[in-house]
C-alpha cells in the first residue's frame, strides 16, 4: 500500500486517536530504549480508547502491512519497532485503572497504565503490585506483560507472570478474546491459555486489559548494603542469603567497575575503591522481619565483610539503595550509548561469565560495568560504546554474541526480563533446536499466521509477506 | 523534500544532543505527553526531532516546529533524567533558533509585552490605569486575581520610606521588583519587602535594574542578553549577602544571569535561613492553605520546595497541593500562546479545589504567572466552590503598621 493510501485508510479507521505519518513525526518512533537502532514506521496511530484499538485491529489485516504494538518503548531489546516498517500501534490513550477489589486482591487496567502510576492507586489500599522493573515510572503494563517484565524484588516475589489473573487480547480477527479474569487461575479456558500471551512480545495480538493478583503492602522492610574486596566473598554472601530462612526480596550486586563509575560522580556515597557492593532487602510483618535483621546482618559479615550497613528508615533506605539507582543513569552520561544484555544463569557460573565480560571488553577496548540482579543470577553486563564511532557497535555486537555462547555453554539462558525483540532474536538458535523453534513457531501460527503482528521479533524467520 | 539548513549543533559542543540515551523517563512526567499520548510531545520525542534535524538526517518540517512550540518549559524532564540531559538549555536555544527563523510567531502582543517590559519605567507607567483599576477591584481578565496595588508609589520608593522607619541591622540583600510584579502585582512587592525587614534584613533595590529576560526566553525573542547585560551591571558591584526575587520564574532567569557574580535566591528560601517571624491567628482559623510549588522554583532553581518553617510561619493549617511540583500549565505565556493546553493541564491540577477541606480555601505558591493560572480555573469555571490565590509572602505579611523593633533576629 502507497503511503497516501495508507494514511486514508487509518484516517477512516482511527476517527478520535491520532494518525502520525509526517517523517518528523516518525522519527521519535523509530527506535526504543536502544537509542542507536532505528527502524522508522510508516505510520504511528494513537487510538483514543479499547474501542478504538479493537476497532483499528479488525481492519488490520486489510492494510497489508506490519502491526506493531507500543508502550512507553522503553524496551531494551528493540521489542516494540517497526522492525519490517507497517503500522506502531501507540497504546498511551488506554491509561485506565478501572478497577482495585481491596477484598479480592485483584485489580483491572488497561495495557497503556504506567506501572508506577499503577502503585499510586494502589498505595491507599495497602496494596502493591509485585514486579518492579527500574522502568517503573514510565513503563507500560501491557510491555511489562509482552516481556514477562521482571524487577529487583523479583527474586522473592517473582516476575510478572506470578501476577497475571487475565489477559483481554484482540486477535487479528478482530475479536476480543479474554484468557482468565478477576477469578484467575484458567477462567473458563480448560488451560491456562493465558500464559502463551504473558511474554509473547505482541507476536499474538494486541492486549487491551489485564487482571493482576495484588499483595498487602510489607509491614516492614530493612534495606542492608555490604562491600566486598573480591568474587569469591560476595559469592559466598549471595549463596549464604539465597539459602537462608530470612529469604531477602532482592539480591542486587554493582561489580568494582560500577562502583568505580559511582564514586568517580556527584552520586559518590563512599563505597571502598574496587569493591564489589551487595545490596539486600528483607520485608514482611514488623516483628517477623526485626526479628531477622541480626542474622541477616551476620550473614554478610561472615562471608567476608567489614562494611555492612542496614536501616528499617526510608531516608536512610533510599541512601542505601544511592549507588545502585544512580548506576543505570550514569552509563548515560559517561557514554552516548550503550548495550545492556540480560542473560540468567546459574549462579555457580558468576565469576566465570564476569571474568568472559571483562576480558572481552577490555580487548575491544570497551568499557563494561556490571549492575545485577544477582540473587537468580540475572545479569547486566552493560557495554559502553558510541555508535557514531565506526565498528564500535560491531565490537559490542561481536562481544554479545560470545557472552551469549558461553551463557548457554554454562546452562543458563538468554533473557530474564528484557524479552527477545529484535535485538536477541538472531541468538535463539544458539539455545533452542530446530524443533523446538518448530514447536514455538506453531503458536504464532495459529493467532498470526502471516506474521502481520510484530514481524521479524524473537524469530528471524517471522517475516509479513503481504 | 530537500534537506533545508536548519538547526546547527554548536561548535563548542558537538555532542549537545547525544547524551540522551532514549531510556524514556521524561515521558512520565512530561505534561504534554500526558495530555496527548504521542512521543514527539515528549522531551525524549522533541531532542530525537531536534537531533535528526541537526544531523540532515531529517528536513525542516512543519511538524518539528509544533512540537516545539509545544512544550510547556516546566522542567520537569530534567530531574527525571538519569543522562542529566541539560533539556531547558537546549530548548531555549532551539526555540530562539525557531523564532529568528520565522519557524514560530509570537503573536504581536507578545513582541509587544517583551518590548515594553525592556523599559520598566515606560510599562509601569503604561500599566498604570491597570493598576487604578485593580486597585477599585475591578479585574476584567480571567488571569487577574484581586490585589490593592499602589498606583503611584513603587517598591524602590516604598522601600526607602520603610528602611528608614525601621532601620533595620542584619544581613544586606538587593531585591529584584521585576516587571509585571511591579507593573501589576506590586501589593506583591510590598508585601515582600515588609516581611524581610520585619525579619531585620536591610533590602536595597537597584534603581536600573532591567527585567530578569525570563519574558524573551519562554517567547524565544531576542534580547535576553542586553538584559542580562543590564542586570549585571546593575546587580553585580552591589555589596549584598543575597540577590533575592519574589518570583521563582524570574529568579531562575536572573540566576542565570548573575552566574558569577551573586547567588540569585528565591525569598521564601532566604527566609527560610532566618527563622521568619510567626503570624499568630486565633486559634481554630479554619482557613487551608493548599501549597504549590512552580516549576522553576523546584526544577529550575532545583529546590526542594518551599521552607517548612517559613509555611508554618504563616500560622496557618497548610499542606501540599495534591502533585505540587508538577505544572500547573502557566509555563511564563504558555497559557496565552496555547490557551488549550494550559486549561487543560490545569483542569486535571486544580480538580481537588472543589472538594479541598477547609474554609476559606487558600492556593498559596511563590510565581506570579502561576498565580494568574489558579486564579483562571476559578474565572473560567474550572474550580466551582470560592478560593483565593496568595503568594506565600502574602501570608507572612505582618501589615502596613508592624512592631518597628525586629522581633527575632538570631540566624
Amino acid at each position: 500500500m502507497s503511503p497516501p493510501d495508507l494514511e486514508l485508510q487509518l484516517r477512516r479507521i482511527i476517527t478520535r486517536g491520532r494518525v502520525l505519518v509526517s517523517p518528523a513525526q516518525l522519527a521519535g518512533y523509530a527506535a526504543d530504549g536502544l537509542g542507536y537502532k532505528n527502524y522508522p514506521p510508516d505510520a504511528v496511530v494513537i487510538p483514543a480508547d479499547a474501542e478504538e484499538l479493537a476497532h483499528f485491529m479488525r481492519c488490520a489485516a486489510g492494510l497489508g502491512v506490519p502491526v506493531c504494538l507500543r508502550g512507553a518503548g522503553t524496551s531494551l531489546s528493540g521489542g516494540p519497532v517497526a522492525a519490517q516498517g507497517g503500522v506502531i500501534v501507540h497504546t498511551s490513550g488506554l491509561r485506565s485503572v478501572r478497577t482495585v477489589c481491596p477484598e479480592g486482591f485483584w485489580c483491572e487496567v488497561e495495557c497503556g497504565v504506567a506501572l508506577n502510576a499503577l502503585d499510586d492507586v494502589l498505595k491507599p489500599h495497602g496494596l502493591f503490585y509485585p514486579p518492579d522493573p527500574s522502568s517503573g515510572p514510565v513503563c507500560t503494563l501491557g510491555g511489562n506483560i509482552a516481556t514477562n517484565a521482571g524487577g529487583a524484588h523479583c527474586f522473592r516475589y517473582g516476575v510478572t507472570s506470578n501476577y497475571v489473573l487475565g489477559v483481554e487480547v484482540v486477535l487479528l480477527d478482530g475479536r476480543v478474546r479474554r484468557f482468565g479474569g478477576p477469578a484467575g487461575g484458567r477462567g473458563p479456558w480448560r488451560e491456562d491459555w493465558k500464559r502463551f500471551m504473558i511474554g509473547s512480545e505482541g507476536t499474538l495480538g494486541a492486549f487491551t486489559r489485564f487482571w493482576l493478583r495484588l499483595l498487602p503492602l510489607p509491614e516492614k522492610v530493612w534495606t542492608f548494603r555490604a562491600t566486598y574486596p573480591d568474587l569469591r566473598t560476595v559469592e559466598a554472601a549471595i549463596h549464604a542469603l539465597v539459602a537462608h530462612a530470612s529469604f531477602p526480596a532482592a539480591i542486587e550486586l554493582l561489580d568494582p567497575r560500577g562502583v568505580a563509575m559511582v564514586e568517580s560522580s556527584q552520586m559518590a556515597c563512599g563505597l571502598p575503591k574496587g569493591s564489589f557492593m551487595l545490596l539486600t532487602e528483607i520485608d514482611g510483618p514488623g516483628v517477623l522481619v526485626d526479628a531477622r535483621v541480626s542474622a541477616v546482618a551476620e550473614i554478610l559479615r561472615g562471608a567476608g565483610s567489614n562494611d555492612v550497613v542496614f536501616s528499617d528508615e526510608e531516608a536512610m533506605r533510599q541512601k542505601l539503595w544511592k549507588a545502585r539507582k544512580a548506576a543505570g543513569g550514569l552509563l548515560g552520561q559517561l557514554s552516548p550509548d550503550y548495550v545492556v544484555q540480560d542473560a540468567v544463569i546459574p549462579k555457580r557460573a558468576l565469576a566465570e561469565v564476569l571474568q568472559l565480560v571483562y576480558d572481552e571488553s577490555d580487548a575491544a577496548g570497551l568499557r563494561a560495568v556490571n549492575v545485577f540482579h544477582a540473587g537468580d543470577g540475572n545479569l547486566h553486563p552493560n557495554f559502553l560504546f558510541d555508535s557514531r564511532v565506526p565498528g564500535e557497535l560491531e565490537k559490542v555486537e561481536l562481544i554479545s554474541k560470545r557472552l551469549m555462547q558461553r551463557v548457554v555453554e554454562v546452562g543458563g539462558t538468554l533473557s530474564g526480563e528484557h524479552g527477545i525483540g529484535n535485538d536477541k532474536a538472531a541468538y535463539m538458535p544458539m539455545i533452542f533446536g530446530p524443533d523446538e523453534i518448530r514447536l514455538q513457531l506453531a503458536v504464532p501460527a495459529v493467532f498470526n499466521p502471516t506474521h502481520q503482528l510484530n514481524p521479524l521479533k524473537v524469530f528471524t524467520g517471522r517475516r509479513f509477506a503481504a | 523534500m530537500k534537506p533545508q539548513p536548519s538547526i546547527a549543533r554548536p561548535e563548542e559542543s558537538p555532542d549537545y544532543f547525544s547524551n540522551c540515551t532514549h531510556c524514556g523517563f521524561c515521558l512520565a512526567v512530561c505534561p504534554t505527553y500526558k495530555l496527548t499520548g504521542d512521543e514527539n510531545n515528549s522531551p525524549r520525542g522533541r531532542l530525537r526531532l531536534w537531533s535528526e534535524e541537526a544531523a540532515g538526517r531529517l528536513p525542516r518540517d512543519p511538524w518539528t516546529d509544533h512540537y516545539t512550540s509545544e512544550c510547556v518549559g516546566c522542567l520537569a524532564c530534567e530531574p527525571a533524567c538519569p543522562a542529566t540531559v541539560p533539556y531547558g538549555e537546549i530548548f531555549e536555544r532551539v526555540r530562539h533558533e525557531h523564532v529568528a527563523a520565522r519557524r514560530a510567531t509570537p503573536a504581536l502582543s507578545l513582541r509587544l509585552a517583551a518590548a515594553a517590559v525592556a523599559h520598566p519605567a515606560l510599562f509601569g507607567a503604561a500599566l498604570l490605569p491597570a493598576r487604578v483599576l485593580r486597585r477599585a477591584g475591578f479585574n476584567m481578565h480571567r488571569f487577574l486575581f484581586p490585589g490593592r496595588p499602589a498606583v503611584i508609589e513603587s517598591t524602590s520608593a516604598y522601600v526607602k520610606k520603610l528602611m528608614a522607619r525601621q532601620r533595620p541591622t542584619g544581613p544586606r540583600v538587593a531585591f529584584l521588583t521585576g516587571c509585571l510584579m511591579e507593573a501589576m502585582f506590586r501589593e506583591i512587592n510590598f508585601a515582600t519587602v515588609r516581611v524581610l525587614v520585619e525579619n531585620n534584613v536591610r533590602v536595597v533595590i537597584p534603581e536600573d535594574q532591567g527585567c530578569c529576560g525570563a519574558f524573551q526566553s519562554h517567547t524565544g525573542l531576542e534580547g535576553a542578553e542586553a538584559l542580562a547585560e543590564k542586570n549585571r551591571r546593575a546587580f553585580g558591584p552591589l555589596e549584598v549577602d543575597a540577590v533575592v526575587s519574589n518570583s521563582s520564574g524570574c529568579g531562575y532567569a536572573l540566576g542565570k544571569a548573575l552566574q558569577g557574580h551573586h547567588r540569585v535566591r528565591d525569598v521564601l528560601d532566604f527566609l527560610g535561613d532566618l527563622r521568619p517571624v510567626r503570624r499568630v491567628r486565633a486559634s481554630g482559623d479554619p482557613t487551608r492553605i493548599y501549597v504549590d510549588l512552580p516549576c522553576h522554583l523546584v526544577h529550575g532553581q532545583k529546590l526542594s520546595g518551599i521552607p517548612a518553617n517559613v509555611l508554618d510561619a504563616t500560622g496557618f493549617r497548610w499542606e501540599l497541593a495534591p502533585r505540587a511540583k508538577d505544572c500547573c500549565g502557566s509555563g511564563g505565556v504558555y497559557n496565552l500562546q496555547k490557551p488549550e493546553n494550559a486549561r487543560a493541564i490545569l483542569a486535571e491540577k486544580s480538580a481537588f479545589l472543589n472538594a479541598a477541606a477547609g474554609d476559606p480555601v487558600v492556593l498559596a505558591t511563590s510565581n506570579h504567572v502561576c498565580m494568574m493560572q489558579w486564579h483562571s480555573a476559578g474565572a473560567t469555571g474550572l474550580v466551582t466552590r470560592p478560593y483565593k490565590v496568595k503568594h506565600v509572602i502574602q501570608l507572612l505579611d505582618p501589615g502596613e503598621e508592624f512592631s518597628p523593633v525586629p522581633v527575632q533576629t538570631t540566624p
